[in-house]
């Protein structure tokens, strides 16, 4: 009777410690780590197109068109993206590729087929404009989290509030940026940027979060600059993941001469 | 009852109510003063609707341009100028507080540390960074910093001066008004830092609001002031506290409902009407003089005064009527130019003019009734009209007695005078820059010569030019969609239709891209066969979208790319910026950052993608300010050394100049923009608007001349002084080389109505006392008594009572000041020595003075 008293007690708490797992993540690390994977790393290689607006103070709009190629070297660790323009006309071809290091500085190039001229970006700053938008270069392939120090403010019943302050406040423009973290599929929801006269300045939203191949992905976010009034919207669509992307599609090679196979629209 | 019969019983009989009157008038005006609202903006100078005003908004707010507030550092003492690191960390230092500061415009900011730096590394390879994130901390790094501006040309000399010894914090701010607290701030900043550099602050924001400030003291100062100098000059005429007291209550009384309407009506105080208590108050006391001079005349002790007064102001109400609606109309008149703030003025100083008029028919007389008869038999003592023997009664006489023994030599010396004085008037330089409103040594003035010593100049002018509407370009997509739909059949022209029906209210670039989406969708998700069609009809739509980027096509950016190898060879202008210098230095590093890479792309789709390349930075917007994201319009910012509207003119000439010899491409059009083309054109308005007025207001003062002496004849000699003074003040200003600007320009109408009065004095007593002894040597002798004595106290006084005007710290007083006082005195002198003299010449005086009888004072 006793025995059977003491195995129900642990039975209860035992159920109570995986119940509490299952529903509240503690450790900050892990909340980040599974953010960073659900955000980008979804399958091990992907393609999307994309349709971005930029509207500025004035409300007056602007339109890029391009299609991104995307391939995980190891789940959190290294990636290749390509960056294919399509619209404006103007800008067609215009290729931009990124080779993501988790270890060591990222290698980018950008081709401009009209200048038929392939550049090398040296590493430096990836907080600059995605071609004007007012996403950077590091919301589109995500930042390394190894760059900041992480601390989980709340958790509430949707969200895990985290706090991000960087190591290297000289690097980036941000004295600390808050991210609220979907505790259903771990996606980052929203992210607001404050500066060091903390003052709230700029923010990312997810509008949109569709289901792809059994994968919750973000279809629709938005980054306002809450200074200018100005924001860019961005829309994900014909979304596919693990459709066969090598390493050898992610090469010079291909900046001038573009995977057409990948880059084509799939029939459904 | 006449009018004039009904104001005079009024005040006599009821001397309290007329007291309660104006207490209520005055206690309601002044409760409207302390909402005074000072706008001190240049730009005010025209009328909001005002074509180019409307076109410079609309500039700034498509091209996102701000009022900017600029800092200088200045550092001439180490040998490598600004490029220290001592001096670099201080301007980190300031630029990052300036950021932080409400108010201020953050990512337009434009410092060493807020711009971006690329450069090349290594072959192939270039770099995005920021220019100076952090302050320096070697030499190299200094070093660094210094060859990488240099090799930028959008920002050498305009974030560093050529010579090194100057660097520049360009603070865009929300609003002008905010500028003098934010100068304040900003210098609250530069305090704390301590090192060798100079820090300057420029830009007309901090101008204009400082100029606000300082208007106020100046206003608090010299108002009074006058008063005082009036109330000293009357004592020592009068000697009496009893007798200057109405007039001096008459000149208040006139400021403060005067100025209380003005306020009251929400009329914002600027330059011109906040020298008005200075105009009223030596006009206001003029008539109340003539008053109580004569009552103490023609008083008696022991009677009653009523009688008197009556008699007094029988007399003397049509001429003083008269001098004040002749002032008014000088002053009215300012309503025919098209500047806001001088018809504001002037209609309210005309206003303030006929009420001192009123003040002093009504108030006068209700303050001597009320005087006790102690009071009025002291009144009486004092001998107002001055002795004969008198150094004034003296000169006088001799210059009467002069001016008709010398009556040809005189008239023959004025027209050589007046000679003289039209060629001046043709050698006038129309000019003006409103920082030169501060005195020399000011310290805005002096920031403002360093600044443009070091820099290519820190006045901005825009060139702005635009290509014509898309309304043709978009009929014609829209007319070759639908043939494409209407060949394939089907169901493709009542889709395109749906389509274009749902894009019909978008501007072009949105129009064609939502109809590339919609072409784009409808090719994948309609069935199979019409794909084709669709996307022939997306290419036609992005072919129409690349072709309206007018601004990337190499016939635009050379036509651009010589107009400022053009401007940059002027001296007048220090800098060109354009989009052109952009491509050229973006192409450039693109292409191995060599010298002789810098050259615009060659195609339409070259210059996009060397956009883009240079949208991936940390400031893609400042793209914006120069042209706009549809690149139908395009701003060349020429930076100009100096803000004379002279030299802006000139500038306006050298694009014209090359416009002429290089037509614009079709259908484009250049117009210009900012504060400095805004100058110019104001002052324009005012130069032609002021001539309007001048000849206006002349033509009806000639007219109110004739109507008031009943002859033509006298009508046209009462207009000679100031014919004679107009002609001498402006050919004096145009040999003196005194640049014609506001104040100047306001002067004309002002000399115009005050002048007149003399005239009108000197001739109306003149023929009364010929008409009386028929002989005109006694009249002569006896208007070289009286009345010319009257009119040069009045001139002393009005003269006198704009003289503190000369100590005022902001130039267009001093300006005002000094030319009134000149005008008074010339204007008198040409009265009582010009008119007999001209007189003397007419031989039949009989029927120029007999015609008419004194006139009817019943």
């Amino acid at each position: 009777m006793r025995n059977l008293m003491r195995a129900a007690v642990a039975a209860l708490s035992l159920t109570a410690a995986s119940f509490t797992a299952a529903a509240d993540l503690t450790d900050v690390n892990t909340i980040v780590e599974q953010a960073n994977l659900a955000a980008y790393y979804k399958g091990n290689d992907g393609r999307s197109e994309a349709r971005m607006v930029i509207t500025d103070a004035q409300g007056r709009q602007q339109t890029r068109q391009f299609t991104i190629l995307r391939h995980d070297e190891a789940d959190g660790g290294d990636q290749n993206f390509l960056v294919a323009f399509s619209r404006p006309a103007d800008v067609r071809n215009t290729v931009f590729m990124v080779a993501k290091h988790t270890q060591s500085d990222d290698d980018r190039w950008l081709y401009l087929p009209s200048l038929d001229l392939v550049k090398r970006i040296s590493a430096g700053d990836k907080r600059t404009s995605f071609v004007g938008s007012h996403y950077f270069y590091e919301d589109v392939s995500g930042r390394n989290i190894s760059e900041d120090e992480h601390r989980l403010l709340e958790t509430t019943a949707e969200h895990y509030i985290v706090e991000n302050t960087p190591k290297d406040p000289a690097s980036v423009e941000f004295s600390r940026y808050k991210v609220w973290i979907d505790k259903n599929n771990m996606l980052p929801v929203k992210i607001e940027y404050t500066d060091d006269a903390d003052k709230l300045y700029r923010r990312v939203e997810v509008l949109a979060v569709e289901d792809v191949q059994g994968h919750p992905t973000v279809t629709k976010s938005r980054v306002s600059d809450l200074i200018s009034g100005g924001f860019t919207t961005m829309e994900f669509r014909f979304l596919k993941y693990d459709i066969g992307l090598d390493e050898s599609v992610f090469t010079e090679r291909s900046l001038r001469k573009l995977p057409r196979n990948w880059l084509r629209r799939p029939k459904s | 009852m006449s009018l004039r019969d009904r104001l005079v019983s009024f005040a006599i009989e009821k001397p309290k109510q007329v007291f309660y009157l104006v207490l209520a008038l005055v206690v309601l005006a002044a409760a409207q003063i302390p909402s005074i609202q000072v706008d001190t903006d240049p730009e005010n100078m025209l009328p909001h609707d005002q074509a180019d005003r409307v076109f410079h908004d609309v500039v700034k707010e498509r091209f996102a341009l701000h009022d900017m507030i600029v800092v200088g550092v200045v550092n001439d003492q180490n040998p490598n100028g600004v490029y220290n690191k001592e001096t670099l960390t201080d301007l980190h230092t300031l630029s990052n507080a300036v950021q932080k500061m409400d108010g201020v415009v953050r990512q337009d900011l434009m410092a060493l540390d807020t711009v971006d730096n690329i450069t090349q590394e290594g072959p192939g390879s270039i770099r995005f960074e920021w220019m100076m994130k952090m302050a320096p901390e070697t030499p190299e790094q200094v070093a660094r910093i210094k060859e990488a501006v240099s090799r930028l040309p959008l920002l050498q000399n305009t974030l560093v001066s050529d010579d090194n010894q100057a660097a520049g914090i360009y603070i865009p701010i929300v609003s002008k008004s905010e500028s003098y607290r934010l100068s304040q701030e900003i210098q609250a900043v530069i305090d704390t830092l301590d090192s060798q550099n100079q820090y300057y602050m420029a830009g007309l924001p901090v101008a204009e609001d400082t100029f606000g400030v300082e208007m106020f003291i100046q206003m608090a100062i010299s108002a009074p002031l006058a008063g005082l100098m009036i109330f000293i000059l009357m004592w020592v005429f009068f000697r009496s506290f009893l007798l200057i007291t109405a007039p001096m209550i008459v000149a208040m009384g006139t400021v403060i409902i005067t100025m209380g309407a003005l306020i009251g009506q929400g009329y914002t105080v600027h330059i011109m009407s906040s020298m008005i208590p200075i105009f009223l108050m030596p006009i206001a006391v003029v008539d109340s003089v003539h008053i109580l001079s004569e009552f103490s005349d023609r008083y008696r002790p022991g009677e009653k005064p009523q009688q008197a007064l009556k008699e007094v102001l029988g007399h003397l109400f049509t001429p003083m009527l008269y001098t004040s609606v002749t002032s008014a109309v000088g002053f009215a008149s300012l309503a025919f130019t098209p500047i806001p703030p001088v018809q504001i003025f002037g209609l309210h100083v005309a206003f303030g003019i006929l009420l001192a008029f009123l003040l002093t028919i009504l108030l006068v007389p209700a303050y001597i009734v009320s005087l006790s008869d102690k009071r009025l038999a002291a009144l009486k003592d004092h001998n107002i009209e001055e002795d004969d023997n008198s150094l004034l009664g003296r000169l006088l006489a001799f210059t009467g007695r002069f001016s008709i023994a010398k009556a040809k030599a005189l008239v023959v010396g004025f027209v050589a005078v007046v000679a003289i004085s039209i060629y001046g008037v043709t050698q006038i330089q129309i000019n003006d820059n409103p920082i030169r409103w501060f005195k020399e040594d000011h310290r805005l003035r002096v920031a403002d010569k360093v600044m443009n010593s070091h820099f290519s100049g820190t006045y901005e002018a825009y060139l702005v030019l635009e290509k014509g509407d898309l309304a043709e370009d978009r009929t014609l997509l829209d007319s070759q969609l639908k043939q494409f739909a209407v060949e394939a059949g089907g169901e493709l022209p009542a889709e395109l239709d749906k389509i274009l029906d749902a894009v019909k209210n978008d501007a072009f670039q949105t129009y064609t891209d939502n109809l590339i989406s919609a072409f784009d969708e409808a090719s994948y998700t309609r069935p199979a066969a019409e794909e084709s069609v669709w996307l022939a009809m997306l290419e036609a739509a992005e072919n129409a979208q690349v072709d309206a980027k007018y601004f990337l096509t190499p016939e635009a950016l050379s036509y651009l790319e010589g107009l400022q190898a053009h401007l940059n060879e002027s001296d007048l202008i220090g800098k060109t910026n354009g989009l052109p210098t952009l491509l050229k230095t973006v192409y450039r590093e693109l292409n191995g950052g060599e010298a002789e890479q810098y050259k615009l792309p060659r195609s339409a789709a070259a210059a996009a993608q060397t956009i883009l390349s240079y949208q991936s930075s940390h400031r893609p917007d400042d793209l914006w300010h120069i042209v706009t994201p549809d690149y139908r319009a395009t701003v060349l910012w020429l930076q100009l050394k100096s803000g004379d509207n002279q030299d802006m003119s000139k500038v306006i000439d050298l694009v014209n100049a090359y416009t002429d010899a290089n037509p614009l491409p079709e259908g484009v059009e250049a117009n210009w923009a900012g504060l400095t083309y805004i100058n110019v054109v104001w002052q324009e308005q005012m130069v032609n608007g002021m001539l309007n007025s001048l000849l206006s207001a002349f033509a009806m003062v000639l007219v109110m001349m004739v109507v008031l002496f009943r002859s033509v004849k006298i009508g046209l000699l009462s207009m000679l002084p100031l014919t004679v003074t107009i002609l001498f003040i402006y050919g004096l200003i145009g040999w003196v080389g005194k640049d014609y600007d506001m104040p100047i320009a306001v002067l004309s109408a002002l000399t115009l109505g005050l002048s007149v009065d003399f005239a009108i004095h000197f001739l109306e007593r003149a023929r009364a006392i010929y008409n009386e002894t028929g002989d005109w040597q006694a009249t002569v002798a006896e208007v070289y008594r009286g009345p010319a004595r009257a009119i040069s106290r009045n001139a002393v006084v009005v003269a006198v009572g704009f003289t503190p005007l000369l100590f005022a710290p902001l130039v267009p007083y001093i300006t005002v000041g000094f030319f009134l006082a000149t005008i008074m005195a010339v204007s008198a002198v040409v009265t009582v020595i010009l008119l007999p003299a001209v007189i003397n010449h007419i031989s039949n005086k009989s029927s120029l003075f007999g015609s008419e009888k004194e006139k009817q004072n019943a």
